[in-house]
């Protein structure tokens, strides 16, 4: 418990908290006010701003939100996962706990349970933010907001919620991974890109493969019969992904496993530097 | 048991490769409790990853570990609850303040007594900067965190990795203060340094190790006295005279002339006998041009660390005169 309220309180001073926050709220704020104040400008013959108006038209604006925050939240999750396990090889601070006798493993795995915390947090702040970008828009297109307190909507929100929160952490334990093997900081953060891209490029070839690879299932996996997952990021909707259930065991076991691999390399690196 | 009792630090046979190079090669330290040992060794001897397998950071090609008394494996953890330690360079969190490093890492490891943070921010001297950001700290400031940090939990016992990198002269006598303070309240610090000046001052035990073995061991003092060296010049004209008056005096295994260094015999002998030699010297009409007492850990190190290791550097703690390099030999001889 120690460790684990320790790795909250240094998340929640670290610049990257932050910044990661508040470029997922920002652009987000920006989408959504954005789109709000430009729908009933005058538009070239043949466009409309309908298409746009449905990111603030509630209950429709819930899923807009969530599927941006879960699309561009996998990559900020990847880079942030990266950028924590990293710093703990770049600065030599993970050699201080383990000289002090702790356990190797368990400081690699309340480190990351920290960080799950931290995410979820983030994705609730953010979806309210959400929430209130879309209010503004919606005021500012002169749209209704009665489908705020549709019941339907607001029902699927929490499962809707959980998927995704498992989603994200799954492609920040990725990140953690990756940089745990790199013991690198921008090493990690940069393969973490690069897989995240990657796949989504790959998608286009191997699509039978790819389907089950970490970003693929994480975007399955909040695909719920509503607009929510895909669009907004890597491992966009693909005509071969997975149905929900299936892609969620696939989350947790990539989730799992990615934590494995960083706690067992962790027990087992020479640590120097 | 490999140690006996009343060793805080023990190892046997400790052999460490990084892939075709060899780091240790069967090393052999005796750290009594209670004393400052000074781990002293050229760049590259094998001084930090002793100390880093000594802390677990690395695991071990083959021999044993015993800290505290007892056997030290990958197991074994638990037994750094009581070691602090300070590996080469001081590692904090940049976006953290002095205070808030010493509290994050208070949450690994063993517990920390409440207040044991100011406690060691007032003894290090960082109290009025205990509230910035470590980011901004200077290195010298780093290093007196740093061994706060190896403090946090009292150890027993305390391994140092060049503690004086970065302290101004100030910090250095503080720091030698605090050690010995410590060594006086029982505990015991095993500190590797370069400062061979501050090594002598400081610590009651001294371990020299090259080429990844131990090459002497034993109470600074007894070392001193049993490895002092003394230089003579004369003429280079006279130098095969004198070289065969003093082997004939001294013993010729004692005695080693360098060619890099023309005109100066290299005597192994206390510095007490500096007169003697010149006496000796003078009375077969030799006349020095230059005499130097060589009883200094400087020259010993020097002298130690150019040298081929000792076969027998195991357990020579209390036991050093029997497993000195050769001074004599065409290798072990000062340049």
């Amino acid at each position: 418990m120690r460790l684990f309220a320790s790795g909250l309180r240094k998340l929640s001073r670290r610049m990257a908290t932050w910044v990661t926050f508040g470029l997922l709220a920002g652009l987000l704020v920006l989408i959504m006010v954005a789109v709000g104040a430009t729908a009933n400008a005058p538009r070239p013959s043949g466009q409309n701003g309908a298409a746009a108006l449905t990111l603030v038209t509630f209950p429709g604006a819930y899923d807009a939100i969530l599927s941006f925050i879960l699309g561009l939240g996998g990559l900020f999750a990847v880079i942030y996962g990266a950028a924590i396990a990293g710093s703990e090889w770049t600065w030599g601070t993970l050699k201080n706990a383990v000289a002090r006798g702790e356990s190797r493993s368990r400081y690699i795995l309340l480190s990351f349970a920290s960080i799950a915390l931290v995410i979820g947090i983030g994705l609730l702040l953010a979806f309210v933010v959400g929430v209130g970008a879309a209010l503004v828009g919606a005021n500012l297109a002169g749209v209704s907001t009665g489908g705020l307190n549709d019941g339907a909507a607001l029902g699927r929100l929490p499962e809707q919620f959980a998927r995704g929160w498992l989603a994200i952490v799954e492609e920040g334990a990725l990140g953690f991974a990756i940089a745990t093997l790199a013991r690198s900081q921008l090493a990690g953060i940069g393969a973490g890109i690069a897989f995240y891209f990657g796949g989504t490029f790959a998608g286009i070839f191997l699509p039978d493969i790819v389907k089950y690879l970490p970003f693929s299932v994480a975007t399955a996996s909040v695909s719920t019969g509503t607009r929510a997952g895909g669009g907004f990021g890597g491992g966009g909707a693909q005509p071969a992904a997975l149905d929900a259930n299936t892609a969620i065991v696939l989350v947790v076991a990539w989730l799992i496993g990615s934590l494995v691999v960083a706690a067992l390399f962790t027990e087992r690196a020479e640590i120097s530097g | 048991m490999i140690g006996g009792e009343g060793l805080a630090l023990a190892t046997r046979g400790l052999q460490k490769s990084y892939g075709a190079r060899t780091a240790l090669a069967g090393l052999d330290l005796s750290v009594p409790n209670g004393v400052v040992y000074g781990f002293l060794g050229p760049n590259g001897a094998g001084k930090t990853t002793t100390m880093r397998l000594l802390t677990g950071l690395i695991h071990r090609d083959a021999g044993s570990i015993e800290v505290l008394g007892r056997p030290f494996g990958r197991r074994d953890r638990h037994r750094l609850f009581d070691v602090g330690a300070l590996i080469e360079s001081p590692a904090f969190y940049p976006f953290l303040s002095g205070r808030q490093n010493l509290r994050e890492l208070a949450a690994s490891g063993a517990p920390v007594p409440p207040g044991r943070i100011e406690e060691l921010l007032e003894l290090t001297g960082l109290r009025e900067r205990a509230g910035d950001k470590v980011a901004g700290y200077s290195l010298g400031m780093k290093q007196r965190l740093g061994i706060g940090a190896a403090l946090l939990s009292d150890p027993k016992l305390l391994l140092l990795d060049e503690p004086s990198n970065g302290l101004d002269p100030a910090g250095i006598v503080a720091m030698r203060e605090t050690l010995r303070r410590l060594a006086e309240l029982g505990k015991t610090v095993f500190v590797s340094s370069h400062l061979l000046g501050e090594v002598q001052q400081m610590v009651d035990v001294v371990g020299i190790i090259a080429a990844g073995r131990l090459v002497r061991e034993g109470p600074i003092a007894d070392v001193l006295d049993a490895e002092g060296t003394i230089r003579v010049r004369v003429t280079p004209a006279e130098l095969e005279r004198a070289t065969a008056v003093l082997g004939a005096h001294l013993g010729s295994e004692n005695l080693t002339v360098s060619a890099d260094d023309p005109g100066w015999i290299s005597v192994r002998a206390s510095s007490d006998r500096i007169a003697e030699i010149n006496r000796t010297l003078a009375g077969a009409g030799i006349w020095a041009i230059g005499l130097e007492s060589g009883n200094d850990l400087e020259m010993l190190f020097l002298e130690l660390t150019r040298g081929e290791p000792v076969a027998s550097g195991e357990g020579t703690f209390f036991g050093t005169a029997g497993a000195q390099a050769g001074i004599g030999s065409s290798k072990g001889g000062l340049s």
